[in-house]
């Protein structure tokens, strides 16, 4: 039995003052919990993981407005074979789906969905009330180029034609005041922003043999708890039972980013159950199997316990909120916080009659450096500007600190048993002087080049990818019945758009006009279905004159030619409203549609420009094709293409690049720190975690996985965690290396349980990063003793 | 030409409450005394009082509705001019035979339910009717009815305060007053009633 190789007194009022202050800042920690999960401040948005575009503010300002617009909005499609049945089917979806939050009594008793305000009567009517003084200078492109080129006599011919139609025709205006009808053709081209028209009182379309019913809904907020619940596609089933039971063989599609959020978000809450309790119930099966006592659980479970409410306590303290996937990540937390506790119990284990305070005060500096080293790792991934993966980071440190902090100065003080000697623990504890190790020999030196020869051979493999797309995590079925409502209805994508700027707002929309009138051109050789542009619903002033000129010139014409036919006398209507401004526009109900396009005042530019706004693009015919489309911005002040998925996508490989850079400068930092410890030893520590790092690169290559910027991110945390093995077995090799041993195989093993089931995550950025993680622990314990001193297997395992 | 963008127009404002059905006796009444044909064609008088003019726009011209088809309305006085509404067109034959300024039904939906109601209206088609108005019918003589016609959505009767039909064994005449203060008055003459279209018939509507 060997004996703590610390001499000289333990400075125990120290540790009691630091035991007292650890106490006093769990109060504090517990109030802030207690109110925190009474209002439990979980999030999300999974675009809050994702990285703003800093160099454009206007851009993340675009992006966050048309985001805010749809986040609440669901769309659901019901169609069937014909009208009648699609508007039967619609009814009974509408009637389930709608009653379906009431059945839950103890919840409020609020639907799920409440009827989208963009779809009321009045709105309609204020929107045409407010636009009405203004007809005579609003315009179409097509409108504008008959009228320019037409000859006076055919638009004289295409009035009289309109009085002989049968019936009065549905006039937006009296005869005087639109005699040539231009006013009804410009609200159509304005409700072209999707297929959808109204019918019966109800939105419709029809496509494929299909009439499609068009519903659209919006969610009554964030309705997401920690319950897991999913209210939303719990009423969407409810609906489309409905509705296939009234018209059997009805289709029923709904889209909407509440149905990803809350996929996501149910998701993520079985996940932390499964991951978390999964890896809780590892720790604690091989706790019991190692000690045979409840004492050494349930303090872990305690450091456990503090250092989670802590992380959370912190993470809401900085951020506002903690977001869901962060608590995923942390119930992987679970695997490495617990390292701490089991060196500790296994050293005390391995020597029983040494005093708890005075055991701890010989393990502290190689806790310590354990801390220190993963610290590091989690800092690293907390470098990268993405706001999910700092908080991330900020949720590791915290809690692993709280976890570290209370196994060090409360442990010695609550654990009074001494921990008694199990088959289990003994079996491992002398598989240690079995386990091979790496001598100076020939054998070692063929073994180390042939791991060379399969790891450079599967670096050379390795693929990367940096698309956003594949962190797409929403089930196929969710993602196709999206893509096939935005086809059927023809909106405008998110995703890409035209950012305009300008000296003022009427400057933005000159700009615009310029951008469209080459739009148009691709509209009428078919690569566009249109497009969405503020200018549409207020053009620029110059371009508002001449139309109103241009209308003035032709209907006076128009109405002479009618009088002199017909012997009549009406005169053209007044139109002396001055011109439309989009202050005015902004103000009015008429905004609804178009408010979302106009992000507004921006950061004033070099070039003086100080507002911005969004084209959208509608209906591109080949996606292939928007390298091309966005060309059409090439050479126009003001005018830049955002690609979010393409700019998101080079984030992501930005941040991988330098990621893989401090991955580098981390080794180098930790062996740095090692080697002030260790001296020329260091290397034993550290070269474990540097063979796992490349071998789990070739690892990803042969299981034909991408790199992308979670691996490398996981890599950064195997720095953290891989290192701490090393230690261990390098602090104890001269005092008690079986008890080392034995807290890296126990710590080894459930960090591995933790993320290998993190690697089952349907989350794909979680499932790349624990299983970049799996093979990464796996390989360091497993290649860790191989690399140990000479001494240590000279050294007789007790 | 725009008026038959109009039309498109009005489909986009052409909305109606569930099928509901006027008192059974009205109903039946015009139901009993007004037959439908298949293919209709005959002769109008149009009588247009607009705002502003200060006298009634008046013309005259043939027709011809045919279930399933469409509507061929055809003004010879006081100038030329065709109008055509079929399931998935709207056109207007110029002078020369050829059809211009024709809007998809495809890609403008509302054109489809324009052509439904058109056809509705000029054929009596009272089924097609209950769905957008409310019925009101009243017998005239021993063999007349006249049948008053209220939009029930809010958008139509923007548009539309009522539509008057009176007839016999066919629709004799249609009022349209529109919300504007603009009025209508269509009557027929000479209706032949046939069980199917003539070729020649038949290719106005292509």
């Amino acid at each position: 039995m060997s004996l703590p190789d610390a001499t000289g007194p333990v400075p125990r009022l120290r540790w009691q003052v630091a035991a007292w202050l650890w106490l006093a800042c769990c109060v504090v920690v517990g109030v802030h919990q207690w109110t925190f999960w009474r209002a439990s401040h979980f999030g999300t948005d999974v675009m809050a993981l994702l990285p703003q575009d800093e160099q454009s503010p206007e851009v993340g300002r675009a992006t966050r407005q048309l985001a805010d617009q749809a986040t609440r909005q669901v769309v659901v499609m019901v169609g069937a074979p014909d009208w009648a049945s699609a508007k039967k089917a619609a009814a009974a979806w509408e009637q389930a789906a709608m009653s379906s939050g009431g059945d839950n009594t103890w919840v409020t008793a609020r639907a799920p969905f409440q009827r989208s305000a963009m779809a009321g009567d009045a709105a309609l009517r204020d929107t045409l009330a407010f636009y009405a003084p203004y007809r005579d200078r609003l315009l179409t492109p097509a409108q504008r180029a008959q009228l320019e080129r037409a000859p006076p006599a055919a638009l004289l011919q295409s009035a009289l034609a309109a009085l002989a139609q049968p019936g009065g025709g549905f006039r937006l205006a009296d005869w005087n005041a639109d005699p040539l009808a231009l006013w009804p053709q410009w609200w159509l081209a304005r409700a072209s922003e999707t297929r959808a028209r109204p019918r019966d009182g109800q939105l419709a379309l029809s496509d494929g043999g299909l009439e499609w019913v068009v519903l659209l809904e919006e969610t009554p907020g964030s309705a997401f708890t920690m319950s897991g619940d999913t209210p939303i596609a719990h009423a969407l089933a409810k609906g489309r039972v409905a509705a296939i039971a009234a018209v059997p063989g009805a289709r029923v599609l709904a889209g909407g980013v509440p149905l990803h959020a809350e996929y996501a978000a149910s998701r993520a809450h079985l996940e932390t159950n499964t991951i978390g309790w999964g890896s809780i119930a590892g720790v604690l099966v091989l706790a019991w199997l190692a000690f045979r006592s409840l004492w050494p659980r349930l303090l872990m479970a305690v450091s456990l316990l503090v250092g989670v409410a802590m992380a959370l306590s912190a993470t809401s303290w900085v951020f506002g909120e903690v977001h869901l996937l962060t608590t995923v990540f942390g119930a992987s937390l679970v695997g490495c916080a617990e390292d701490y506790g089991l060196y500790y119990f296994a050293s005390r284990q391995g020597a029983p009659g040494v005093a708890p305070l005075r055991m701890m005060s010989t393990l502290l500096p190689g806790l310590a450096l354990a801390l220190l080293t993963s610290v590091l790792g989690y800092f690293a991934l907390g470098l990268p500007p993405f706001p999910g993966l700092r908080q991330m980071a900020l949720f590791s440190v915290v809690g692993i600190a709280g976890a570290f902090m209370t196994t060090v100065v409360w442990f010695p003080w609550i654990d009074r048993g001494s921990p008694g000697r199990t088959r289990f623990s003994d079996w491992i504890r002398a598989s240690f002087a079995r386990y091979p190790r790496f001598g100076a020999t020939r054998r070692t030196w063929i073994v180390h080049a042939a791991l060379a020869v399969a790891c450079g051979a599967g670096l050379v493999a390795l693929r990367v990818n940096d698309d956003l797309r594949q962190l797409q995590g929403s089930p196929p079925a969710l993602v196709d019945a999206q893509r096939e409502v935005g086809r059927l209805l023809g909106v405008a994508s998110p995703a890409q758009f035209f950012v305009v700027r300008g000296t003022s707002a009427d400057d933005v929309l000159q700009r615009e006009e310029a951008l469209k009138t080459r739009l148009d051109a691709r509209v009428t050789n078919g690569e566009l279905a249109g497009y969405r542009a503020l200018s549409d619903w207020v053009p620029s002033q110059s371009r508002q004159a001449a139309d109103a000129a241009l209308t003035k010139r032709v209907e006076d014409g128009v109405i002479a030619g009618v009088n002199q036919v017909l012997g009549e006398t009406p005169q053209r209507a007044r139109f002396d409203a001055p011109a439309l401004t989009l202050a005015a526009w902004l103000a009015s109900p008429a905004a609804t549609a178009g408010r979302a396009l106009w992000i507004g005042a921006v950061p004033r530019a070099d070039d003086g420009t100080a507002f911005a706004s969004v084209v959208m693009l509608r209906g591109v015919r080949d996606l292939a094709a928007l390298p091309d489309i966005a060309r059409s911005a090439d050479g126009l002040a003001g005018v830049r293409w955002v690609d979010q998925v393409q700019s998101v996508s080079a984030l992501l490989g930005r941040y991988r690049h330098t990621m893989s850079l401090l991955l580098l400068a981390g080794h180098a930092a930790v062996l740095g720190v090692l080697a002030w410890r260790y001296g020329r030893r260091a290397w034993r520590a550290w070269m474990p975690t540097a063979l796992a790092t490349v071998g789990t690169l070739a690892l990803l290559a042969a299981f034909g996985q991408p790199l992308q910027l979670f691996n490398v991110l996981a890599l950064a945390l195997l720095l953290g965690i891989g290192v701490d093995y090393g230690i261990f077995l390098l602090e104890r090799e001269n005092a008690d290396a079986g008890a080392a041993w034995l807290s890296v195989v126990l710590g080894a093993a459930s960090t591995w349980l933790s993320f290998g089931l993190l690697a089952l995550s349907s989350t794909p950025a979680l499932h790349a990063f624990g299983l970049t993680l799996s093979f990464g622990i796996l390989i360091v314990w497993l290649v860790t003793p191989l690399y140990r001193p000479a001494t240590v297997s000279l050294q007789k395992a007790p | 030409m725009k008026i038959v963008r109009r039309f498109a127009v009005a489909a986009a404002v052409l909305c109606g409450a569930p099928t509901w059905s006027a008192p059974a006796s009205d109903v039946t009444l015009v139901r009993e005394r007004v037959k439908i044909a298949a293919v209709l064609k005959g002769e109008f008088e149009q009588t247009k009082t607009l705002k502003g003019f200060r006298n009634p726009l008046v013309s005259r011209g043939e027709f011809l509705v045919a279930r399933g088809q469409g509507v061929w309305w055809h003004t010879q006085q006081p100038f030329e001019t065709t109008l055509v509404v079929t399931q998935t067109r709207l056109f207007t034959r110029n002078a020369d035979g050829s059809a211009s300024d024709l809007v998809d039904a495809q890609a403008e939906p509302g054109a489809r339910q324009v052509n439904e109601l058109v056809f509705a209206l000029l054929a009596a088609d009272l089924d097609a009717l209950a769905a957008k108005f409310t019925l009101v019918a009243q017998p005239v003589g021993a063999a007349g009815w006249t049948l008053v016609l209220t939009p029930r959505d809010a958008n139509l009767a923007k548009f539309l305060v009522r539509a008057t039909l009176s007839g016999e064994r066919d629709v004799q005449t249609v009022r349209i007053e529109e919300a504007r203060g603009d009025a209508t008055l269509i009557r027929f003459s000479h209706q032949v009633p046939a069980a199917a279209l003539a070729a020649d018939e038949a290719a106005r509507f292509r």
